[in-house]
């Protein structure tokens, strides 16, 4: 299981539930920016990161990966409280995008400064923007991306497994969503399979200022406030190539770490998005 | 001493012919000195235009005969030589930027760069009594010296456990300069009449070591007997369809150089089109 490289004839799935509940408005650790600025960014980071493995030869993209990211909380387009795909754009209510697609349909471009003293600004490409309002129906979101995740997998039935991040700050205000709690739709989500094993859902829960020391990765949920026990619970196992993405990056983990995350900082979650989400290439 | 050289490859399978992103070269040189120089290189799939790096580096090492060429002779195979023959294609890709189509492309051209594993070799002393292989090496591209059907030396000294996705090799930001002088290898080796030395680049290297452990003779010999491209071409496509998949050769670009060590002038030679 987990042995799939991508290609252009198997491409993977990479889906991204981002909470856009009011709480996202706290400002995040000791920067100058809220949660929800934070999230963002580190998404557009993801999708670059993304994007630089697809572009090979020059003019053109492999089409290596769909990629999804369903909002949660406020709908900016729809309006009031619940699901929707949180692209902007040309590209504004597609569920799954293909990379040359998403290449060619950022919102903008836009300067930032660079780290480096004396550098010129970055140009960074955006296709998510940062919004927050009303609760949190993570429930609702699982289920709507699993039926698009679904769908893709039965159209690439022998691909790497659907990856799905859920990046959150805050507790499940819909559970028990149509009859079932979220642990029932995230069972649902990861018996989602291709022939190279089940669907793979990893859960960050982002901290505001003040807090505790993140936790990256862990094997056990001892010590943890809620909603941590919940969100590891429902977390996928690490697969290998994820383990190997996580020593490369130079975070440590122990047999059983799971694909969670709690009381992340920025710095943290780009890391664990890294990790997430790369996966090797061949064709 | 001659040499009989021949190279073969293959694409990854579902690739088009052109999207091969190894690259090899290499010959006598047409002077006195009796040496002859080579160059097997991988480009990473993920990198920027791997296929126009791989091009840098193979003619760079290896000039081509002609005025494209003229007035190189490659580095030295010493450390300071070959750092600063790094520096050199950095330097060189880095003045070459292309025409951006969009900012991804941009940004990966100046974050990112273009990525090869590399093995480079010559021989020296064909004319005497002691001819000698030499080589250098970032990364899993392997050099096999074979006499006999025996395997006398691997090198860089691989196991088919150490083949991964993130090898050493020749990078074009500045800032692996430093990394990739520290992680380049160097060995060496004495020659004889019959010997052979095979460089393949990983999938190829892999399958070798993996069929060596099995059977060494028959994997030497089904190489030294591989007589057209299309066999080889046969070869590798059986190979990936390997059912037990301990066995099965993986998909992706391979490339196979034989350099035969011949005391006298081969009796024929078959010319493939």
């Amino acid at each position: 299981m987990y042995e799939r490289d991508i290609s252009r004839r198997d491409p993977g799935c990479v889906v991204f539930l981002l909470d856009r509940s009011d709480s996202m408005k706290q400002t995040w650790g000791n920067s100058r920016e809220t949660m929800a600025e934070g999230a963002a960014r580190a998404l557009n980071e993801t999708l670059l990161e993304l994007l630089f493995t697809s572009q090979g030869e020059p003019g053109k993209a492999r089409h290596y990966f769909d990629v999804g990211i369903f909002g949660y909380g406020l709908r900016p387009v729809a309006g009031g409280e619940g699901v929707e795909p949180a692209f902007g754009g040309k590209l504004a209510g597609q569920p799954l995008v293909a990379l040359p697609d998403l290449r060619d349909n950022p919102i903008a471009v836009r300067e930032t400064p660079s780290v480096d003293v004396g550098a010129p600004p970055s140009r960074v490409p955006v296709w998510v923007e940062p919004v927050y309002g009303h609760r949190t129906p993570m429930c609702q979101a699982v289920a709507v991306a699993g039926a698009h995740v679904y769908e893709w997998a039965s159209a690439h039935p022998d691909s790497f497994p659907p990856i799905i991040i859920n990046i959150t700050d805050g507790m499940v205000t819909d559970s028990p969503y149509e009859g079932a709690g979220l642990d029932e739709w995230a069972q649902r989500l990861v018996n989602i399979q291709t022939s190279d094993g089940p669907a793979l859902l990893f859960n960050i829960f982002l901290t505001p200022a003040g807090s505790a020391n993140p936790v990256m990765f862990p094997a056990t949920d001892r010590g943890l406030p809620a909603p941590g026990p919940d969100l590891f619970r429902i977390s996928s196992l690490l697969p290998p190539p994820m383990v190997a993405n996580a020593h490369s990056t130079g975070i440590p983990v122990e047999p059983g770490a799971r694909g969670f995350g709690f009381n992340a900082d920025a710095y943290n979650l780009v890391r664990f998005l890294e990790v997430g989400t790369k996966v090797d290439v061949r064709d | 001493m001659q040499i009989q050289v021949v190279t073969f490859s293959e694409t990854k399978d579902g690739n088009a012919p052109d999207e091969w992103q190894d690259g090899a070269s290499g010959g006598v040189a047409g002077d006195a000195t009796g040496l002859a120089r080579f160059i097997v290189v991988d480009g990473a799939t993920g990198s920027f235009d791997p296929v126009r790096w791989v091009d840098q580096l193979v003619t760079s090492f290896v000039p081509p005969p002609g005025p494209r060429g003229a007035g190189h002779a490659g580095p030295r195979l010493e450390p300071a030589a070959m750092r600063a023959w790094f520096a050199q294609m950095q330097d060189q890709w880095a003045a070459d930027v292309p025409a951006f189509d969009s900012i991804i492309e941009e940004r990966k051209f100046r974050e990112v760069g273009s990525f090869a594993t590399f093995l480079g070799f010559e021989i020296t002393g064909l004319a005497g009594p002691d001819p000698r292989w030499r080589a250098v090496a970032l990364g899993d591209t392997v050099l096999f010296h074979v006499r006999a059907d025996r395997l006398i030396a691997t090198f860089p000294p691989m196991r088919p456990g150490d083949f991964g996705s993130r090898p050493a090799g020749v990078h074009t930001m500045r800032s692996s300069l430093d990394g990739m002088t520290e992680r380049l290898l160097a060995g060496d080796g004495v020659l004889a009449d019959g010997d052979f030395l095979f460089a393949a680049t990983d999938a190829m290297a892999e399958w070798i070591l993996r069929a060596a452990g099995r059977d060494e003779a028959k994997v030497w010999q089904t190489l030294a007997g591989l007589v057209h491209p299309d066999v080889f071409a046969r070869l590798v496509s059986d190979q990936r369809k390997e059912q037990d998949a301990a066995k099965r050769m993986k998909n992706d670009d391979v490339t196979l150089m034989r350099l035969r060590m011949l005391a006298d002038q081969p009796s024929f030679v078959l010319a493939c089109r």
